[in-house]
C-alpha cells in the first residue's frame, strides 16, 4: 500500500493504472540492453581482483587438514619465513571471533578445535604469493584427532561425539495441519519413499576475493565480491570489535553468486579487513579454485522421508514429511533452509492434513550454505515425485492429477496461510503442458537404444525471508542539475541484473529514459541498506523501494514543474525526460530546466525510498501462520532421451513457464531461467562432490562436472504468466530461484516416463542408470 | 593450488638442440603445449629444474604421407591434426580423436606427443594409434629408436622414455581401401570431458571377410591397450552382428578398469561392451561402404 | 627472462619469470584486467585470449613461450568490426549476465567467425565448450553468435 501524499492510498500493483494515468508502460514489460552490458561485453568491468594493485599484501589461509580435532597453533616458523608479514590467529582478532550465521557455532578462526576438512586456523600475510604458500605450510598445528561423523546415521548416532555443544542436531521444526491420520485413512493410495539430494556446488566463474585499505585511524575500507555489503559490513565490524560506521563496504561486481557469496562475502571480507588493520597497508585475499570449492559452503544435502495420499477422486488426502538437513561442520543458514522446506513440503497443492518434522544434523564435513531455491530444490524433488506416483497408483495423467490440487486463489498453503491473490500456479501448468503438447508428447517411444520420455514438474517458492522476520529495503535517487539520476541500491547486481530492473521501475515512475538512469555501485558509506541480495527479494522489495524513491521524487517534480508550467498538476506528465502540460504537450520543461529549480527553491532533489512488506505471524507450536508474504509459482514440461545402453540422459527440450507477479524485463526472466535450467540438469545429472572420510576429492572444474555449451537443451520460449502481487512495485514477483526448482523433478519424471525407473537419489548419473536399467533387466 | 614451482626455461630452437639440453640438464623435461604439464607442476604433481618447450622446434610439427604411411611430428597440435585434410580423408579415426580432446584452447596448445608422452590411460589420441599400429620414433643424442606406440606407456601417467629421450614422431601405415574405422567415447557430460571409457577400431575387410582387426581402449587398464582375443575372433571371419557381440564381450572379460571419482571399475567394464559393440558396428558400415 | 611480443598490435618487451604464466603476466604486471582468472587449470575458459589469432588458455602459456608471437585480448579488439558485431548481438539478445566469463566467450567466439563466418549452432557450441558459463545456461549466448554471423553476412555486398 502506497500512502499519496494527498491521504489516498493506492496498491502497488497499480501505479499505471492509478497514478501514471496510461494505458501502457513505457519501459517496464518491454526487454531492454542492460545498463550494465556494454562495460562487460567489453572486458571493462571490473570484479574484486581488477582493483588490487601490486604492492598489496597477500593473505592465505592455513585450514585444517582433520575433520574433526583439538588442536595447538604454532606460527613461530611461518613467521620467519622470508617475504612474512603477519601470521594471524583467533588470538588476534580485536572483536568477536565468533561468526556463525544463525547459531553461535562458527568461530572466524580456530583456535581450539576444528570441525571439518578446511576450517580456518590462522592468516598468513606476506609480501608476494610465493612467501605466503611457503608460510602456510609453515604453521604448525598439532592436532589431538576427535571422532568424527561423516553421515547423518553416524551423527545421530546417541554416543556419537558432539560436533559443537549441545550436540549434534541444530535445530528442529515442525508443521501440524489437519490430521494426517484422518487424512491418510480417506485415502484410496498411498506413496512413500525416501529421498536423498546431495551438495551442490556454486562454481560461479569468479572465485572469493576481497581487498581491503586501511583508512586513517579507525576505518576499513573492503571492496569484495558479495550478495549483502550491509551484512559483511556488520560481519567486519564484530570481528574487528569497531562500530559499523567504521567500515566501508564496497560490492564490486560480482561475477556470479546464486547464494554462496551471501555466505563467503562477510567471511571473505572480515579476513582481508582483519589483514589490512593489522598490518596497517592493504591486503587482499583471493581464493583459489580448489579453495572455493573444497571449503566453502554449497547446497545443504538432505534426506527427506515422504508419505502422502490421495483419495479416489485424484485429491491428496494427507501428506507426513520427514526432513534431515545435513548441515556439515556449521549450522549456518540451516535454520532458515530447514523451514523453508518444512513450510513447502506439500508442494504448490492444497493438502487439508500435513504433518512435517525436520532437523538439522552437523556433520564433520564442509558446511552448506545458501543456494538458489534454498531447501525448495531439494523438497519439491521430493514432492513432486511423490506427486507423479499417486497420479501413476491412481492410473491418472500426471498432469491432470497436478491440476486436480494445485493451489488457486483461496487456497491455503501447508502453513494454512490463505493466498487470496497473485497465484498462478494453474495457468503456469496448463500453459507448459500444452506448449509441449502434453498428451502427444508421453507416447514418444524408442529409436534403437534411445528412448524419449516427457515428464512435468511443479513449483512454489515463497520470496524473501519467512515468518515474522520483518523485511524492509531501501533505496535513494537523486536528480542532478543536468537532469540525470543518481540511483543507489544495497542490492546487488550478481549477474541477474535486479538493479537494472530497479532502474527500469525507476524510469518508468519518473518518465527518465533508461540511459539518464546510472545505477552506482553499493558503497555501505553511501547506499541506503535495502538488506540482502537473496530470497530472491532483490528486485521485489528493493524494486519497490526504488518506486517509494521515485514516486517521491515524481511529486516534488510535478509540483514545481505545475508551477513552471502554470498548470495543475493533474495536467502534469513527466516522459522521456521532460515534464510537459498534457493539454497542450509543447509546453515542457527539460528535467535539466526542472533540476534547476528545484535546487533554487530548495525543493529536495533526493529521494530515500523505503518499503516494508507487509507483517507476517506464525506460531512456532503448529508452524502455522502467514509466511511468506507472497510466492512465485512455475512449472516446466522436460523432454528427454535415454541411452539404456550406456544410461545417458540428454535434456532434449524444456517448456518453461512462470507466474512472475509482473514481468518487468522479459528477457532478463529468460535469462533466469535459462541459467537455471541449466544448474537444474548440472544437479539432476551431473554434479557431484565426491566427500571421502571429509576431504573433497574433485575441487575443479575437471571432475566436479557441470553443463558445457555441448550440453544445452533447447528452450522453449518461457511462458510468463501475471498474476501481479499487490504490495510489490507494478506487481513484479521474484523469478531467480523459483526457476531451478521445477526443472530438477520434472527431469527426473521425464527418466521416469522413459524408462520407468524412479530416482528417489541425485545426481541420476549415466552409471547410475545404467545400473538400475540393469538390475530391472532379468 | 600453489604457484608453479620455479624452474629454468630453455627454448631450443632445432631438435638437435632440444637432444642436447635433455642430455646435458639434470631434472629436465621437455614442455610442448603444457596443458597437462603445467596442471601436474601446480598441484606439485611433477616438478622438474629445467624445461626444455618445444614450441619454437617447428621441424617436430609437421603431417605427411610418405610410401604409404603417415608420419605426425610430435609437437604437432592437435588442432593442425583438425585441420589436416590428409587426416580427416586417410584416417578419419585420428581425426574424430582428436576433435573430441579438450576443448578448441587445448587443442590449439596441445600436442599429439604431449597428450602421448604424459600417458593418461584415458588419453583420446591413444586408442586410435594403437588401433591403426602405430610405431614411436625415440630420439635422443645417441640416435633414434623406433617402438611399437604401445611400448611407450609404461602405466598411469608413466612413459617408458629414458633420460635424454624425446618422442618425435609417430608414424603408421596409410588405411588401405576397404578399411574402416570408429572412434567411441563415453564422458561424464557431452562438451570438454575427459574419457570415462574410449575405443577405437580399425577393420579391413576383403569380400565380406574380415582380414584384419585392431580394437584399442582406453580408461580400461593402466595404460591404452588393444584387445588381442577380441581380435582374433574376428579376423578371418565373415562378420555379423553375433560375432560383434561376441567379440565385444570379450573386451569386457580383457579390461581391468579401477574405481575412481569419474565411474567405477564395473561400470567401465560394461562400457567396454557397448562401446566396443558400436565402434565395431559403425567401423563395418564404413568398411562396407569403403569396398563399395 | 626478457621477452618481446606483440600485444593488441604493439610490441611489448618486458622481463617474466620462466614459471609466470601469460595470464598472470598480463593481468598483474601489464593491467589487462579484461582476461579473467577462474581455475588455473584450463577448464573454464575465463583466460581465454588470442596467441597468433587462436584461443588458447593463458592460465596454461608460460609468459616467456610466447616470445616472438602475437597476443590479442578483448581490449585489443574494441574497433574491430566482427568483434562489434559480436558484441552488440550479445548485449541486445541477452547473453550477458554476470560477465566474468564474456571476454573469454567473445574471443572463442570470434575465432569461430574469423575463419568460419557461417557456422552451425552444433559448430558454435564446440566453438565455446571450453568456456563455461554458470549465469546464461549458454542459450543466449549461443542466439548471439548466431546473431551475429548472420548479421555479418547481411551486410557484406
Amino acid at each position: 500500500m502506497i500512502e499519496l501524499w494527498d491521504g489516498a492510498s493506492m496498491e502497488y500493483d497499480k501505479i499505471l493504472e492509478n497514478l501514471l494515468g496510461r494505458d501502457d508502460y513505457l519501459v517496464v514489460g518491454h526487454s531492454v540492453v542492460r545498463t550494465d552490458a556494454l562495460e562487460k561485453a567489453l572486458g571493462r568491468a571490473r570484479f574484486t581482483a581488477d582493483y588490487i594493485p601490486k604492492g598489496t599484501a597477500v593473505v592465505k589461509v592455513v585450514r585444517s587438514s582433520q575433520p574433526h580435532a583439538r588442536i595447538k597453533v604454532d606460527v613461530k616458523a611461518a613467521l620467519g619465513v622470508p617475504g612474512v608479514l603477519a601470521v594471524l590467529t583467533a588470538a588476534d582478532v580485536p572483536g568477536h571471533n565468533q561468526i556463525g550465521y544463525a547459531l553461535p557455532d562458527q568461530p572466524f578462526l580456530n583456535g581450539e578445535k576444528v570441525h571439518y576438512i578446511g576450517d580456518p586456523i590462522a592468516l598468513v600475510c606476506a609480501e608476494k604469493e610465493y612467501a605466503a604458500a611457503e608460510a602456510v605450510d609453515a604453521v604448525e598445528v598439532e592436532y589431538d584427532p576427535l571422532p568424527a561423523s561423516f553421515t547423518l546415521d553416524a551423527a545421530l548416532q546417541p554416543d556419537a561425539e558432539p560436533i559443537h555443544e549441545g550436540g549434534n542436531v541444530a535445530v528442529t521444526t515442525r508443521i501440524r495441519k489437519g490430521d494426517a491420520e484422518r487424512g491418510f485413512s480417506a485415502a484410496e493410495v498411498e506413496v512413500e519413499d525416501t529421498y536423498e539430494t546431495p551438495y551442490q556446488e556454486h562454481m560461479y566463474l569468479e572465485p572469493e576475493a576481497a581487498y581491503a585499505v586501511p583508512e586513517g585511524a579507525g576505518k576499513v575500507t573492503v571492496v569484495g565480491t558479495m550478495q549483502s555489503p550491509f551484512l559483511v559490513r556488520e560481519k567486519v565490524a564484530h570481528v574487528l570489535g569497531w562500530n559499523l560506521s567504521q567500515v566501508r563496504i564496497i560490492q564490486a561486481l560480482t561475477g556470479g553468486a546464486f547464494g554462496g557469496k551471501d555466505d563467503m562475502g562477510p567471511l571473505v571480507c572480515a579476513k582481508a579487513a582483519l589483514a589490512a588493520v593489522k598490518l596497517g597497508r592493504p591486503a587482499a585475499l583471493v581464493f583459489d579454485r580448489d579453495e572455493s570449492v573444497a571449503y566453502t559452503p554449497k547446497r545443504f544435502p538432505a534426506r527427506i522421508r515422504y508419505r502422502s495420499g490421495a483419495d479416489g477422486e485424484g485429491r491428496i488426502t494427507a501428506v507426513e514429511v520427514d526432513i534431515t538437513v545435513d548441515c556439515g561442520a556449521y549450522a549456518n543458514r540451516a535454520p532458515f533452509w530447514l523451514w523453508r522446506m518444512t513450510a513447502h513440503a506439500a508442494g504448490p497443492y492444497e493438502v487439508e492434513n500435513a504433518s512435517v518434522d525436520g532437523r538439522a544434523v552437523y556433520t564433520n564435513k564442509v558446511f552448506g550454505g545458501s543456494f538458489r531455491g534454498f531447501g525448495d530444490v531439494a523438497i519439491h524433488f521430493a514432492a513432486e515425485s511423490q506427486v507423479d506416483r499417486l497420479a501413476e497408483e491412481l492410473g491418472m495423467d500426471p498432469v491432470e492429477f497436478r491440476l486436480r490440487n494445485v493451489l488457486r486463489p483461496g487456497s491455503r498453503t501447508t502453513c494454512d496461510q490463505l493466498l487470496d491473490h497473485s497465484v498462478g500456479m494453474e495457468e503456469c501448468l496448463r500453459g507448459a503442458a500444452e506448449a509441449a503438447g502434453w498428451k502427444r508428447g508421453r507416447e514418444l517411444g524408442r529409436k534403437g537404444s534411445r528412448v524419449r520420455g516427457v515428464g512435468v514438474g511443479c513449483a512454489y517458492h515463497g520470496i524473501s525471508t519467512s515468518r515474522s522476520t520483518p523485511d524492509w529495503s531501501a533505496a535513494s535517487l537523486i536528480l542532478n542539475q543536468d537532469g540525470s539520476f543518481t540511483y543507489r541500491t544495497g542490492i546487488c547486481e550478481l549477474g541477474q541484473g535486479s538493479p537494472v530492473g530497479h532502474a527500469k521501475i525507476v524510469a518508468e515512475i519518473i518518465g527518465a529514459p533508461l540511459s539518464s538512469i546510472r545505477i552506482e555501485v553499493p558503497d555501505t558509506d553511501s547506499t541506503p541498506n535495502a538488506k540482502p541480495t537473496h530470497g530472491s527479494r532483490g528486485l521485489m522489495l528493493g524494486g519497490t523501494a526504488a518506486a517509494d524513491a521515485a514516486l517521491k521524487l515524481r511529486q516534488r517534480m510535478i509540483s514545481v514543474a505545475a508551477e513552471m508550467l502554470g498548470c495543475p498538476e493533474a495536467d502534469v506528465d513527466l516522459r522521456e525526460g521532460r515534464a510537459f502540460n498534457r493539454q497542450d504537450p509543447s509546453e515542457e520543461v527539460s528535467f535539466a530546466e526542472l533540476a534547476e529549480e528545484l535546487y533554487v527553491r530548495g525543493v529536495s532533489p533526493a529521494a530515500y525510498g523505503f518499503y516494508t512488506s507487509p507483517r507476517r505471524f506464525y506460531d512456532p507450536e503448529t508452524g502455522l501462520g502467514v509466511n511468506y508474504s507472497v510466492y512465485t509459482f512455475a512449472a516446466s514440461v522436460v523432454e528427454v532421451e535415454v541411452d539404456t545402453e550406456t544410461g545417458q540422459v540428454d535434456v532434449v527440450k524444456v517448456w518453461p513457464a512462470m507466474d512472475v507477479g509482473r514481468a518487468i524485463d522479459p528477457l532478463m526472466i529468460e535469462g533466469q531461467i535459462h541459467g537455471a535450467v541449466s544448474q537444474g540438469i548440472g544437479f539432476t545429472l551431473m554434479e557431484r562432490l565426491v566427500v571421502e572420510d571429509g576431504l573433497v576429492l574433485n575441487p575443479n572444474f575437471k571432475d566436479y562436472v557441470v553443463p558445457s555449451a555441448l550440453d544445452t537443451p533447447e528452450v522453449a520460449e518461457t511462458i510468463i504468466v501475471e498474476e501481479p502481487y499487490r504490495h510489490s512495485a507494478f506487481g513484479a514477483k521474484g523469478v531467480g530461484e523459483p526457476a531451478i526448482i521445477s526443472i530438477v523433478p520434472a527431469i527426473a519424471n521425464a527418466i521416469h516416463n522413459a524408462t520407468g525407473l524412479r530416482f528417489n537419489t541425485l545426481p541420476i548419473t549415466a552409471e547410475r542408470l545404467y545400473a538400475a536399467l540393469r538390475r530391472r533387466k532379468p | 593450488m600453489r604457484p608453479i614451482p620455479s624452474f629454468s626455461l630453455h627454448r631450443p630452437k632445432t631438435l638437435s638442440e632440444a637432444l642436447e639440453l635433455l642430455q646435458a640438464l639434470e631434472d629436465a623435461r621437455p614442455i610442448a603445449g603444457g596443458t597437462d604439464l603445467l596442471v601436474l607442476l601446480r598441484d606439485g604433481a611433477v616438478s622438474a629444474k629445467h624445461l626444455i618447450d618445444l614450441g619454437g622446434v617447428h621441424e617436430l610439427q609437421y603431417i605427411r604421407e610418405e610410401n604409404d604411411e603417415i608420419r605426425i611430428g610430435a609437437a604437432t597440435t592437435h588442432a593442425q591434426l583438425l585441420r589436416s585434410e590428409l587426416i580427416a580423408e586417410k584416417t578419419p579415426l585420428l581425426h574424430e580423436a582428436a576433435a573430441s580432446i579438450g576443448s578448441v584452447q587445448i587443442r590449439n596448445r596441445g600436442t599429439l606427443g604431449g597428450n602421448l608422452c604424459n600417458a593418461s590411460p584415458a588419453a583420446d589420441t591413444a586408442p586410435p594409434l594403437l588401433a591403426l599400429n602405430a610405431e614411436a620414433a625415440v630420439a635422443s643424442t645417441g640416435g633414434t629408436r623406433i617402438i611399437p606406440l604401445g611400448d611407450l606407456f609404461a602405466g598411469p601417467k608413466m612413459n617408458s622414455l629414458r633420460p635424454g629421450e624425446l618422442l618425435t614422431e609417430i608414424r603408421f601405415p596409410t588405411p588401405p581401401a576397404g578399411s574402416g574405422t570408429s572412434f567411441q567415447k563415453l564422458g561424464r557430460r557431452r562438451g570438454l570431458t575427459l574419457a570415462v571409457i574410449n575405443v577405437a577400431v580399425y577393420l579391413c575387410l576383403e569380400g565380406g571377410v574380415c582380414r584384419e582387426a585392431r580394437i584399442a581402449l582406453g580408461a580400461v587398464a593402466a595404460t591404452p591397450i588393444r584387445m588381442p582375443a577380441a581380435e582374433e575372433m574376428l579376423e578371418g571371419r565373415q562378420l555379423s552382428g553375433e560375432l560383434i557381440e561376441a567379440a565385444a564381450s570379450a573386451c569386457r572379460d580383457q579390461v581391468r578398469p579401477i574405481d575412481d571419482i569419474r565411474a567405477s571399475a564395473e561400470y567401465r567394464r560394461e562400457m567396454a561392451y557397448v562401446l566396443t559393440r558400436r565402434a565395431l558396428m559403425d567401423a563395418w558400415e564404413r568398411a562396407r561402404r569403403d569396398t563399395l | 627472462m626478457r621477452i618481446t611480443f606483440e600485444l593488441n598490435g604493439k610490441r611489448v618487451e618486458c622481463e617474466a619469470r620462466p614459471n609466470k604464466t601469460l595470464l598472470d603476466l598480463l593481468r598483474a604486471d601489464l593491467g589487462l584486467t579484461s582476461v579473467k582468472k577462474g581455475c588455473e587449470q584450463g577448464e573454464c575458459g575465463a583466460c581465454t585470449v588470442l596467441l597468433d589469432g587462436a584461443p588458447v588458455n593463458s592460465c596454461l602459456v608460460l609468459a616467456p613461450q610466447v616470445e616472438g608471437r602475437a597476443v590479442t585480448t578483448l581490449d585489443g579488439l574494441v574497433d574491430d568490426p566482427l568483434m562489434a558485431a559480436l558484441r552488440k548481438a550479445f548485449m541486445e539478445d541477452g547473453a550477458i549476465q554476470c560477465g566474468f566469463c564474456i571476454p573469454g566467450m567473445l574471443l572463442s567466439a570470434y575465432a569461430l567467425l574469423r575463419e568460419n563466418p557461417r557456422p552451425t549452432e552444433e559448430e558454435v557450441k564446440t566453438a565455446i565448450e571450453g568456456n563455461i558459463c554458470r549465469c546464461t545456461g549458454y542459450i543466449k549466448i549461443i542466439e548471439a553468435i548466431m546473431d551475429a554471423a548472420e548479421r555479418i553476412q547481411n551486410e557484406r555486398p
